[in-house]
C-alpha cells in the first residue's frame, strides 16, 4: 500500500520539481531543503504532523495536485492525513468490498459521496483552503484529514517525527505545524520562519502529549 | 386405728406456699418458666433484631437495585441517544447549520427515543440549541452536566420543571467530535413498579424543593400512604422506621440529588412493612409458645407427681408421729416397703414405735406397779379409786378403801434384813389376795408396810368385815425359812360418799383411821369425822407455835446432873417450857410429839441451842462443864445441822465441847445411815454425843460400837425400879459395866430418892439427874439452886 501510495506522489513531486526550477530561473536564486523535526509536547517525535511554509510567493507558486487518492481498504482511510494544495481534486477509491459512505461536514469541504463500491466517479476538488474531517457513514470508526493548504511547500512527517521540504526558495515564511490530535477546529501552528539560501533546519513543538497522537 | 381429730393434725391448706410439694412444684415451673421465658426472649429479641437487620440489608440491597435499575435505564437511554446522534439524518439536519432546523431536528428525532427534553451542547457544554418542547428549565437542568467529560457518554439525574429526568449525554461525531446531545427522559411509573416487582419493595420518590416543601413524585404506594410520606413528620431523609397509616415501615432512603443550599434534592424511599417481614417469625412465635405451654404441663405434671411422691409419705409419717404422741403404738408404719430414703425414714419410725411402746409399757409398769409385789402402786391405786368413785358416781353405790400398815415392820427389817423384809411383804401381798378380794377389787402397795384395798360397791360395814377377815388371816404366823414370824397390822376404813369426796380425801382418810386404830392398839376402825378433829387444832396449834418463838414464849429449864463421885453439879440437861399467855405453862407433852411431827421441832432445836449458848457463861461460873441438848429424829435427819449449831456456836462465842447431844436411839433407827453421817459430822466437830433412854430401843450394840456417841444415859424406868425390882437393877448395873468398857461415860436418870443415889454411888455410875437432886428449873433459878446444893453436899459430908 505504501508504494502505491508513494507512487502516487511521483507526480506532485515531479510538480515541485518543476516549481523550483522555475522559481529559481526566475529569482535567480538557488533553492534551500528545510528539515522539520515535530516532537510532541514531552519531546518525542510526532508522526503525521503536516507542516507547511506559507508565504505570498508560496501561494503565487501554488498549483493544484492532480491524481491524488484518500483509499479506503480494510475499513480504514489507508492514509490518515494527506496534504492537498488548494484546487486539487481528490480520489476516494474503496478497496473494500463493503460500500463506503465518505463524507465531511467540515467548513473546508462539505461533500459526501454516498454509498459507492469501487472508485466514484467524480473526485472531489477541495478548493478552499482548511482542514476537512473525513468519516464514513457506515463506518463510525473511519477517520481521515485533508489538510487543504496555500502553497507547494508541505509534506508530513514520518514515524521519527521528521520531514524535509525541498527546493524552498531563500526568504521569509510563515511556518505551519498541524497534527490530527490538536482538538478539533485547532488552527495548525504559526511559527515564522527565514529559509537560508543554505536551507535550514527547524524543530517545532506542538502542544500535544505523544501519548494522545496515536 | 382411731382416727385424729382434724385440728389437731399439723395441717398446712393444701397448697399452702409453706408446703413442701408447693415448693417443689413452684421451683420446678419457676426454673422452667424462667429458661423458657429467657429462650423466648432470646428468640423474640432475634427474631426482632434479626427481622430488622434482614429487612434492613434487603433495603440495603434494594438501594443497589434500585441504582442499577436507574443506571441500566440510563444506558438504554444512552444508547437510544448514541443511535440517534450517529442518524445521518438527524447528524445532516443538526450539523445543516440553522437553529430552527437544529431545534425541530432534536424535538423530532428525541421524540423517537422517548425523551421529553433534548439539547445540543457545543463540545465545550456551551447549549447550542434546545429541542422542541424543551425551554428554560431544561437550561437550568443543563448546567448539571457541565462536569462530565465532552467526549463521553455520560448521566445524571436532574429536576426538569421540579420533576425529576435522568439525562443523558452522548458526542456527536462527524467524524469528529462536533458537539453533545443531550435527551432527558422522566422517571417514570414503570420505572418505580419494576423496582417493585423485582426487589419487593415500596418506592416513593421524593422532591425536597428548595423551600423545605415535599412532594411526593411517584410512588408504588397507595396515595393517601404516599401523601403521609410528603408530610414533614415523615422520613426527614434519613430512612428508618416510618409509620404509613396502621402499619410500621423501615425506610431507607437513597439520596438521588444533593439538595445544596437553595437548591431541591431529590431522594427515593425504599419502603417494606415491618409487619409483612416479621409475619413468618411470629408463627414461629406461636409455635414456640405452644411448646413452652406444653413443657410447663409436662414439668407441673411431672413435678406434682415427684412432690407427691414425697410428701404423701412424709404427710403419712407426721400423722404416724402425731399418733405416736398421742400414745398410739399399734398401728404399724405405711411405706416400710419403699426402697428410699422415705422408706428408710418410715422404717426408722417404724422401729422407733415400737420401740418407744416397749418402754412406755416398761415405764408404766415402772410407774404403776410395786416391782416388788407385783401390786399396783400407789399412783395406780389413787387412779383406780378415782375411776372406781366416777364408775360409782353414776350407780349411786358407795365405793370403800381399806388400809393396812404391818405392825413393827422396821424392826422385821433391822433384825432380819431388807430381803426378808421384801419377801415378807410379798407373803403378806399373797395373803390378802389370797383371803379376801373379790372380782374387782384392788389391792395396791402404797409404801414401805402400807398395803390398801379397794372395794367398789362396798359399804362401809362390809369393808369392815374385809379388813377384820384380813386381820384374822393375818393372826396365823408367816414362816419364811426358819423364821417364824407374827404378822399384825393396822387397819383403816374409808368409804365415799360418807366419808370423803374424792380419791385423795378418801385415801388420806382411810390413812388417818388406820393411823388411829394402830394407836389405839385395835385392829380396825372405821373413819370418823371426830377422830380426825385433831387435825384442825394441829393447825392452830402450829401456827401458836410459831407465835411462841416470835414473842419469846418459850423459857429455857435446865435440870442439873451431879458427879455421884464429888457430888458436885457437872452438868445439865436443857428442857423447853412454853410459857402460853392463856394456858399458862404448856407441858412438853402436849406439843413436843407435835413439833416432831410436823418438823417444827427443829426450830425449836435452835432455839435451845442458842439459849443455853447464851446461857453458858453462867453456867460455867456455876461449875458446869457442859450442857444437853436433845436432838429429835427430824434434827438428825438434816445433814446441814452441825453447820447450823457451829454458826450459833460461832455468833455467840462457845466452843462444842461445852454441849453434849442426846439422841433415842428410836431417832437413829428411822434412817440409820444419813442420821449416822449427821453425828459422825457432829462428833467431829467437837459436839459430844449422847444415847438417851438407853435400854428401851432395839438398838443392838452392833449399833452402839459404830456410833461415836461418849455417853449413855439409862433409862429413868430402869433406875427407879432398881430400888425395888432385882432385875432392873441387873440391867442398871450391866448398862454402867458395859458403857465403863466401852469407855462411854454414864448418866442414871430417874433418881428420886437417896436409895438410889447410893446404890449408883455403889455401882459407880458416873452422874445423875433426878427429883432427889432438883426437878427442871428456869435458868435463871439455877445459881440459887446451886448454892443450896453445894449446901447440902457440905452438910451430908459434913454429917
Amino acid at each position: 500500500m505504501r508504494a502505491r501510495a508513494k507512487s502516487s506522489f511521483l507526480p506532485g513531486r515531479a510538480v515541485k520539481l518543476f516549481t523550483a526550477g522555475l522559481l529559481a530561473a526566475a529569482g535567480g536564486a538557488l533553492a534551500a531543503e528545510v528539515t522539520v523535526d515535530v516532537r510532541s509536547s514531552d519531546g518525542l517525535p510526532l508522526a503525521d504532523a503536516v507542516v507547511f511554509l506559507e508565504s505570498p510567493a508560496a501561494r503565487a507558486a501554488l498549483r493544484p495536485a492532480r491524481g491524488t487518492e484518500i483509499e479506503q481498504a480494510e475499513r480504514r482511510f489507508t492514509q490518515r492525513v494527506t496534504v492537498v494544495p488548494v484546487g486539487s481534486e481528490v480520489q476516494f477509491p474503496n478497496r473494500d468490498k463493503v460500500r463506503h459512505h465518505v463524507y465531511s461536514f467540515s467548513p473546508a469541504k462539505t461533500f459526501e459521496l454516498k454509498l459507492y463500491i469501487g472508485t466514484p466517479a467524480n473526485p472531489v476538488l477541495f478548493d478552499r483552503p482548511g482542514i476537512a474531517v473525513l468519516g464514513c457513514n457506515i463506518h463510525d470508526s473511519m477517520i481521515a484529514w485533508v489538510v487543504v493548504v496555500e502553497t507547494p511547500h508541505h509534506g508530513l512527517t514520518a514515524a521519527p517525527g521528521r520531514v524535509r521540504l525541498a527546493d524552498v526558495p531563500p526568504g521569509s515564511y510563515r511556518l505551519r505545524t498541524w497534527h490530527p490530535a490538536l482538538p478539533p477546529g485547532a488552527p495548525a501552528l504559526d511559527q515564522p520562519l527565514v529559509v537560508p539560501a543554505a536551507g535550514a533546519a527547524v524543530t517545532v513543538q506542538l502542544p500535544l502529549a505523544a501519548a494522545q497522537a496515536s | 386405728m382411731r382416727g385424729l381429730p382434724a385440728n389437731l393434725m399439723p395441717s398446712l391448706p393444701r397448697w399452702s406456699p409453706r408446703r413442701l410439694s408447693t415448693r417443689i412444684v413452684v421451683v420446678f415451673l419457676g426454673l422452667l418458666l424462667l429458661v423458657q421465658l429467657l429462650g423466648f426472649a432470646a428468640v423474640r429479641y432475634s427474631i426482632a433484631h434479626n427481622a430488622r437487620a434482614l429487612l434492613a440489608e434487603n433495603l440495603a440491597f434494594g438501594e443497589q437495585v434500585w441504582r442499577r435499575l436507574l443506571e441500566q435505564r440510563a444506558e438504554k437511554l444512552t444508547l437510544a441517544a448514541r443511535v440517534l446522534a450517529t442518524d445521518w439524518g438527524f447528524r445532516t439536519a443538526v450539523l445543516a447549520g440553522d437553529t430552527g432546523t437544529l431545534a425541530s431536528a432534536l424535538g423530532n428525532h428525541g421524540g423517537r427515543v422517548g425523551a421529553s427534553v433534548s439539547a445540543m451542547l457545543t463540545p465545550a457544554g456551551r447549549p447550542l440549541a434546545l429541542g422542541e418542547g424543551s425551554d428554560e428549565h431544561t437550561l437550568e437542568a443543563l448546567r448539571q452536566l457541565s462536569s462530565l467529560p465532552a467526549a463521553e457518554d455520560g448521566n445524571v439525574l436532574a429536576l426538569v420543571d421540579g420533576l425529576p429526568h435522568q439525562l443523558v449525554v452522548v458526542p456527536m461525531r462527524a467524524p469528529d467530535l462536533k458537539g453533545r446531545v443531550v435527551m432527558g427522559f422522566a422517571l417514570d411509573e414503570g420505572l418505580v413498579q419494576d423496582m417493585r416487582r423485582i426487589t419487593g419493595l415500596e418506592v416513593a420518590v421524593v422532591v425536597a424543593d428548595a423551600d423545605g416543601a415535599r412532594r411526593v413524585v411517584l410512588s408504588t404506594l397507595a396515595p393517601e400512604a404516599a401523601s403521609e410520606l410528603a408530610a414533614p413528620s415523615g422520613a426527614e431523609g434519613a430512612g428508618g422506621d416510618l409509620q404509613l397509616g396502621d402499619a410500621p415501615h423501615l425506610a431507607h432512603a437513597v439520596t438521588l440529588l444533593d439538595g445544596a443550599p437553595g437548591r431541591p434534592a431529590l431522594q427515593a424511599l425504599l419502603l417494606r412493612s415491618i409487619d409483612d417481614a416479621v409475619a413468618p417469625y411470629r408463627d414461629l412465635q406461636a409455635t414456640l409458645a405452644a411448646i413452652t405451654l406444653g413443657g410447663l404441663l409436662l414439668a407441673g405434671s411431672a413435678s406434682v407427681f415427684t412432690a407427691r411422691r414425697v410428701t404423701t409419705p412424709l404427710r403419712a409419717l407426721a400423722g404416724a408421729s402425731e399418733r405416736l404422741g398421742r400414745g398410739h403404738y399399734d398401728e404399724p408404719l405405711e411405706h416400710v416397703s419403699r426402697e428410699d430414703e422415705i422408706g428408710d425414714l418410715a422404717k426408722a419410725f417404724d422401729h422407733m414405735r415400737v420401740s418407744i411402746a416397749a418402754h412406755e409399757s416398761e415405764i408404766r409398769q415402772l410407774a404403776y406397779w410395786d416391782r416388788l409385789t407385783g401390786l399396783p402402786n400407789r399412783a395406780r391405786f389413787r387412779d383406780a379409786v378415782r375411776a372406781a368413785i366416777a364408775d360409782a358416781a353414776s350407780g349411786g353405790r358407795p365405793v370403800a378403801v381399806v388400809m393396812l400398815d404391818l405392825d413393827r415392820f422396821k424392826h422385821v427389817n433391822d433384825v432380819l434384813g431388807y430381803a426378808f423384809g421384801d419377801r415378807l411383804l410379798k407373803a403378806v401381798a399373797a395373803r390378802q389376795t389370797g383371803h379376801a378380794v373379790r372380782e374387782g377389787d384392788l389391792i395396791a402397795r402404797l409404801s414401805g408396810d402400807e398395803f390398801a384395798l379397794l372395794l367398789p360397791g362396798s359399804s362401809a360395814a362390809q369393808a369392815l368385815a374385809v379388813a377384820e377377815r384380813i386381820a384374822e388371816a393375818f393372826q396365823a404366823p408367816l414362816t419364811l425359812d426358819d423364821h417364824t414370824v407374827d404378822l399384825a397390822a393396822g387397819f383403816g376404813v374409808a368409804c365415799w360418799p360418807d366419808h370423803a369426796g374424792d380419791a385423795d380425801a378418801l385415801i388420806s382418810r382411810a390413812e388417818v383411821a388406820m393411823y388411829t386404830a394402830k394407836r389405839k392398839t385395835t385392829s380396825a376402825l372405821v373413819y370418823d369425822p371426830a377422830i380426825d378433829a385433831g387435825s384442825a387444832e394441829t393447825l392452830s396449834l402450829l401456827s401458836e407455835l410459831r407465835r411462841a418463838l416470835e414473842r419469846d414464849e418459850l423459857r429455857l429449864f435446865l435440870q442439873p446432873k451431879v458427879a455421884l463421885a464429888s457430888g458436885r453439879i457437872v452438868a445439865a440437861e436443857a428442857l423447853v417450857r412454853w410459857q402460853h399467855p392463856e394456858r399458862g405453862m404448856v407441858p412438853p407433852m402436849q406439843f413436843i410429839p407435835f413439833a416432831e411431827q410436823t418438823g417444827f421441832v427443829r426450830q425449836l432445836t435452835l432455839w435451845m441451842f442458842e439459849a443455853c449458848a447464851r446461857e453458858w457463861p453462867a453456867l460455867q461460873a456455876l461449875g458446869v462443864q457442859r450442857v444437853s441438848v436433845n436432838l429429835s429424829t427430824r434434827d438428825l435427819l438434816d445433814l446441814e445441822l452441825p453447820q447450823r449449831l457451829q454458826a450459833i456456836l460461832g455468833r455467840l462465842g462457845v466452843a462444842p465441847q461445852a454441849f453434849c447431844l442426846e439422841i433415842t436411839e428410836s431417832a437413829i433407827m428411822d434412817e440409820p445411815q444419813r442420821t449416822l453421817a449427821v453425828l459422825e459430822a457432829l462428833s467431829a466437830a467437837g459436839f459430844k454425843l449422847s444415847i438417851d433412854d438407853f435400854g428401851t430401843g432395839y438398838s443392838s450394840l452392833a449399833y452402839l460400837k459404830r456410833l461415836p456417841v461418849d455417853e449413855l444415859k439409862i433409862d429413868k424406868s430402869f433406875v427407879m425400879g432398881m430400888e425395888r425390882d432385882e432385875q432392873d437393877a441387873k440391867i442398871v448395873r450391866s448398862t454402867i459395866d458395859l458403857a465403863h468398857n466401852l469407855g462411854l461415860t454414864v448418866v442414871a436418870e430417874g433418881v428420886e430418892n437417896e436409895a438410889i443415889w447410893r446404890q449408883l454411888v455403889a455401882l459407880h455410875c458416873d452422874e445423875a439427874q433426878g427429883y432427889h437432886m432438883s426437878r427442871p428449873l428456869p435458868a435463871a433459878e439455877l445459881p440459887a439452886f446451886a448454892a443450896r446444893w453445894a449446901e447440902r453436899v457440905a452438910t451430908a459430908q459434913a454429917g
